[in-house]
């Protein structure tokens, strides 16, 4: 006997996303999901920027990592909440472990909620986790290629962040490269470059967060 | 590999659809993957090798059908093909698009045998979505 079905496999994972969405947007809050490899600066960056925030904007973050609370511990003095959601084996954030985190956060004490994403350039871009934005990382040590090589990553992000572009000059570094490989993926994410290390273009991603409102 | 968390969702669905037929044994089951999933299908069916272990859908085929992109320009509205690393709309040059097609995993049928004759399930037709 053959059945013919037509259901989504994602539907249960995309459900779940969207009701962390909605208790998001119940809640006032934005979210923003940040996506990198392991290693490009993603957690130096919050460590940098949270404390540059507006005055009374209330921040939170998940982290979520394979093994260890180093991100979270970390990070406990840039925000008002810090979560830390090992996933194992798991090479993604699921939106079943961000309810967990949400659950175990004040979200009504709460304006901004990061998500710190497993380092992993792939299966973290196939999952909606309910967020509002994404940022994508690329740091300047791992080459000016990557744009072309993990393009859906690039091309379902928000806002794509060049990080450690102290590095630029000793590295060699081709930013022609990156701008033309994005011209063909995503002309609709702005592009800021950074560095955690000198301060330069933090502030841009600063006012970033700042202007993101939930939809 | 984020196959496995694919494989998760996919046995429920299997499973539900199976049970609505009073399936006894699964024997074949058909996915359809977009390109826009970075799917291994090597990886997708030693996912369901391992996620269907002790289930009726144990020793099962699954076949993996890839599914091309198509998008439709934010600018312009122009719809097109694009390729997985290249998004450029043909009319306008933008890569600024919605995704209509390539971006779903959907499970198109299951083979199994049933109490149930072929008449009868096919007056039930699993149609959901």
């Amino acid at each position: 006997m053959k059945i013919n079905v037509v259901k989504s496999v994602l539907d249960a994972s995309d459900a779940m996303a969207n009701v962390n969405r909605r208790r998001m947007d119940a809640a006032g809050l934005t979210c923003i999901n940040m996506l990198s490899a392991p290693g490009s600066g993603k957690t130096t960056l919050l460590q940098k920027s949270l404390p540059m925030l507006p005055d009374g904007m209330r921040t939170a973050v998940l982290v979520g990592d394979l093994q260890t609370t180093r991100d979270a511990e970390r990070l406990e003095n840039s925000a008002a909440q810090v979560v830390q959601i090992n996933t194992g084996s798991g090479c993604h954030l699921s939106p079943s472990q961000v309810e967990q985190g949400l659950d175990s956060l004040d979200l009504s004490a709460i304006d901004l909620l990061i998500i710190e994403n497993v380092g992993n350039m792939v299966c973290p871009a196939a999952f909606d986790l309910g967020e509002h934005r994404r940022a994508v990382l690329l740091s300047v040590p791992e080459g000016d290629d990557k744009v072309a090589k993990y393009p859906t990553l690039f091309q379902k992000a928000d806002v794509i962040l060049l990080t450690k572009i102290d590095l630029a000059e000793i590295l060699e570094y081709n930013f022609d490269r990156v701008y033309e490989d994005l011209a063909k993926i995503n002309t609709a994410a702005p592009v800021i470059r950074l560095s955690s290390k000198t301060g330069e273009g933090v502030e841009a991603w600063r006012d970033w967060i700042t202007a993101q409102r939930p939809e | 590999m984020h196959e496995m968390s694919i494989a998760e969702g996919l046995i429920q669905s299997v499973l539900a659809a199976a049970n609505q037929h009073n399936a006894t044994r699964i024997e074949r089951v058909e996915i359809d993957v977009g390109q826009m999933r970075l799917i291994v299908p090597d990886a997708m069916r030693l996912a369901w090798q391992v996620i269907t272990e002790g289930t009726i859908a144990a020793g099962s085929e699954l076949i993996v059908v890839e599914i091309p992109m198509t998008a439709r320009c934010k600018k312009c509205g122009r719809e097109f093909a694009p390729k997985l690393d290249e998004y450029l709309c043909p009319d306008c040059g933008k890569a600024d698009v919605d995704i209509l097609t390539g971006d779903d995993i959907i499970l198109t049928s299951v083979v199994c045998d049933s109490n149930e004759d072929a008449e009868s399930c096919d007056k039930k037709g699993t149609e959901t979505q």
